[in-house]
């Protein structure tokens, strides 16, 4: 086998090509950018057609009355103006942001506790995190299971016996309109706290220990080195925590699905299970897909407007 | 980057593009496809769990062997979903055997091919009703009956005699029966965990909405009525719904009447109560006698017709039928398989042959439930078909219908405290006239 240079002649004696150096550079570059072009056409390929086509066709159907059979009728924003204009889709919007912004910022603080808790490299907590890792791991629908079993409203369930045993309960949990949705977003946030701990976990093995010791000669309090040492260094872990757990909360679904199907009386109904009660349990493709579009616009906002407010707290 | 570099990089998009529109075949139009034989056998789908597909799979395997014909049958369990996918690349299955229900669907979405039931052989041993039932609104036959049940009420015998109450004959002896049955202590175990009624209280699939259907018909009301011509009306704020959804919410609000959690229960949630000795009392279909004869015995529990409102005792009749898709091109098989499934031979083998009955009552007056089953519990079944028994309009979309009532009864009974009958029925009538009017179907 023979070793070939990897870099361009010219790189290795710069004294010598003089002027040919850059356009060599350029037909090497070309190539090369082929080269990584038809490597990526496979990816690409696939990419395209389970995804971008999909997301294209999608668009297409919201502006139209979906009947594959009948032929589509092209009907242009009136599946926009039905979902914008239906009060249930509004009551699912305000369900979601309260969801959302529930089981992210639950999802945060438990997770950053979480995080400060069980830093170290000590083996018993690797077995722990392990431990509390399972629930990501674990099928959102099996989790729904175990939470329909856990909030049974009945004295004899098991977090009702846990309550009466101090003196509270029984709570009708997922069956009462005022607590099913607060009784979903700690599912929400016990699913999604662990997942939060890895990644701030990763942010704190960055934190440089020295300005811990130097804290700790000037006289600092805990909080004070939480404060000014810690959070600012976790900035990008949280930002990425946040963006996803955006991203995340605005498409739950499985464990509201799971837990209550939207009930009862509508008080835990999301985004996504109108959308999917529209589209495929009364048929309505046209206003499911702009109920989908509008969701990826949402999407798009919100992630786009975490990374700039991020960034622009970065500069500051 | 310079001109080349452009140009290579803009062909390797464009290449991309081009061999993913040939995947995908992008740029087919949106007219219905032409029916043709695709040499294949012919392919059937049902709506079936496991032990269903055993029964399919059992009887067309007798109807290859009777007449050559190969069948590719598939149970598919998310029936509508699947069709839609199938639907989307105008391709259905050749054959459907669904709820009678879907026909209003299906005839809205195009999916289904209209029927001369002169062609079915033995047309005459189904019953005029059950052929009245597979019509579509502009007065054309899209279905062929295949199976029929009705609700029957299981009641868990053994408690009651130990309580020593009666058969319940109306609505109010039911309801002292679940109290007593939740507050009794009727499996003597000395806990407080036994419950009156199984209820699906969800409004998933419009769950609620389809169980209480008949309660509200015995007070004589309904959620919409039939003008004629294919026109309907709602008719859900009367004062006979009133009274049907009042006694509804009065057993969602006495404690233990029924089953904890009932407001958000599906049938898969629900039924488990009655089949592990928590609740007592059930309204449901035959085709769980096979799981509650496993779970509790067969003498544990009871089969009568339901008791009665202040009307009558009508119930909610089901069925399926046999419907020949747009896409179909195979009309020499579609003819034989329909022959088939609805003669004495095809109807008696979707009762017996699998672990689950697909053909609950037959629709050929030649066959008899009780006789072919061997057992009296399906009398009882086949009289309250016959004698009170009501079936939702199949002509239109009733899915969404269902679904509207389903959503409107969970928030009336959702809230005990609230004097809410009266103007959440309202907002039904409203919400069904809405649909019907989208479904060109109001009067």
């Amino acid at each position: 086998m023979t070793v070939t240079p990897t870099k361009p002649a010219e790189t290795l004696n710069p004294a010598a090509g003089g002027k040919q150096a850059p356009s060599g550079r350029k037909r090497g570059n070309g190539k090369q950018l082929l080269a990584i072009w038809l490597f990526l056409v496979p990816a690409a390929v696939l990419g395209m057609y389970f995804k971008f086509i999909p997301m294209v066709e999608g668009i297409r159907l919201s502006l139209f009355k979906v009947q594959p059979f009948l032929g589509d009728v092209f009907v242009g924003f009136d599946n926009y103006v039905s979902v914008l204009t239906d009060a249930r889709f509004m009551d699912a919007l305000g369900h979601t942001v309260v969801l959302g912004l529930t089981q992210t910022l639950g999802a945060l603080v438990v997770g950053f506790v979480l995080a400060l808790l069980l830093e170290g490299q000590a083996r018993s907590l690797w077995v722990l995190r392990t431990a509390i890792f399972l629930p990501v791991v674990t099928a959102l629908a099996v989790v729904g299971e175990i939470w329909r079993i856990l909030y049974f409203p009945t004295p004899d369930g098991p977090l009702n016996s846990i309550l009466s045993s101090v003196g509270l309960g029984p709570l009708q949990f997922l069956n009462g309109t005022d607590t099913a949705l607060w009784s979903i977003a700690v599912v929400g946030i016990w699913s999604g706290a662990p997942y939060n701990m890895v990644i701030i976990l990763a942010g704190l093995t960055g934190v440089d220990r020295s300005l811990y010791e130097s804290a700790g000669v000037d006289g600092a309090t805990v909080w004070q080195r939480l404060r000014y040492i810690t959070l600012p260094a976790l900035r990008p872990s949280i930002v990425i925590v946040l963006t996803l757990a955006a991203i995340r909360s605005l498409r739950s679904f499985t464990e509201v699905y799971v837990l209550t199907g939207g009930g009862p009386a509508g008080s835990t109904e999301v985004w996504m299970t109108r959308m999917y009660s529209l589209g495929f349990q009364r048929n309505d493709i046209g206003v499911a897909s702009a109920a989908a579009v509008l969701l990826l616009l949402v999407t798009l906002l919100l992630t786009v407007g975490t990374q700039l407010l991020a960034r622009r707290k970065a500069q500051r | 980057m310079d001109s080349k570099t452009m140009s290579r990089s803009r062909a390797a998009v464009a290449l991309t593009i081009a061999s993913a529109a040939v995947l995908t075949g992008c740029g087919a139009g949106s007219s219905a496809p032409a029916a043709t034989d695709d040499g294949q056998p012919i392919e059937v789908w049902a709506r079936a769990g496991t032990d269903a597909a055993t029964t399919y799979a059992a009887l067309f395997k007798d109807f290859t062997a009777k007449t050559g014909v190969q069948v590719n049958f598939q149970g598919v369990p998310d029936l509508d979903q699947q069709l839609q996918t199938r639907a989307a690349s105008k391709k259905l299955p050749d054959i459907v055997i669904n709820d009678s229900a879907a026909l209003g669907n299906y005839t809205a979405q195009g999916y289904l091919q209209k029927l001369d039931k002169s062609t079915v052989e033995g047309n005459d041993k189904i019953a005029g009703s059950l052929w009245d039932e597979a019509k579509g609104l502009d007065g054309a036959t899209y279905g062929v009956p295949f199976s029929r049940q009705t609700m029957v009420t299981m009641i868990r015998k053994d408690w009651r005699e130990k309580l020593g109450l009666p058969v319940p004959k109306t609505q109010e002896d039911l309801e002292k029966l679940a109290t007593a049955f939740a507050t009794q202590d009727p499996d003597g175990n000395g806990q407080a965990d036994t419950y009156g009624m199984t209820v699906p209280g969800s409004t998933e699939r419009g769950y609620l909405g389809w169980w209480a259907s008949s309660y509200i018909w015995q007070d004589g009301g309904a959620y919409l009525k039939d003008d004629g011509d294919g026109k309907y009306a709602a008719s859900a704020s009367t004062a006979e719904v009133q009274k049907g959804v009042t006694w509804i919410k009065q057993q969602f609000c006495t404690p233990g009447n029924t089953q904890p959690g009932a407001l958000t229960a599906a049938t898969s949630v629900a039924s488990p109560f009655f089949q592990t000795g928590k609740t007592g009392i059930i309204l449901t279909g035959p085709y769980n006698f096979a799981s509650f004869d496993t779970a509790l015995g067969k003498d544990a529990y009871e089969v009568i017709e339901a008791p009665k409102g202040s009307v009558d005792n009508t119930v909610l009749a089901e069925g399926e039928n046999i419907y020949v898709t747009a896409s179909n091109g195979k009309p020499e098989q579609t003819k034989k398989v329909i022959n088939y499934l609805v003669s004495s031979d095809g109807q008696k083998a979707g009762m017996t042959a699998g672990k689950q009955p697909i053909v609950r009552v037959p629709v050929n007056a030649d066959v008899d439930a009780a006789t072919v089953y061997n057992d009296p519990r399906w009398s009882v079944v086949q009289d309250a078909l016959k004698d009170s028994s009501k079936a939702f309009p199949s002509a239109i979309n009733f899915v969404p219908i269902k679904q509207a009532a389903a959503e409107a009864l969970n928030k009336i009974v959702s809230d005990c405290g609230a004097d809410n009958v009266g103007s959440g029925l309202k907002d039904l009538d409203t919400a069904i006239n809405d649909e019907l009017t989208s479904q060109n179907a109001k009067s």
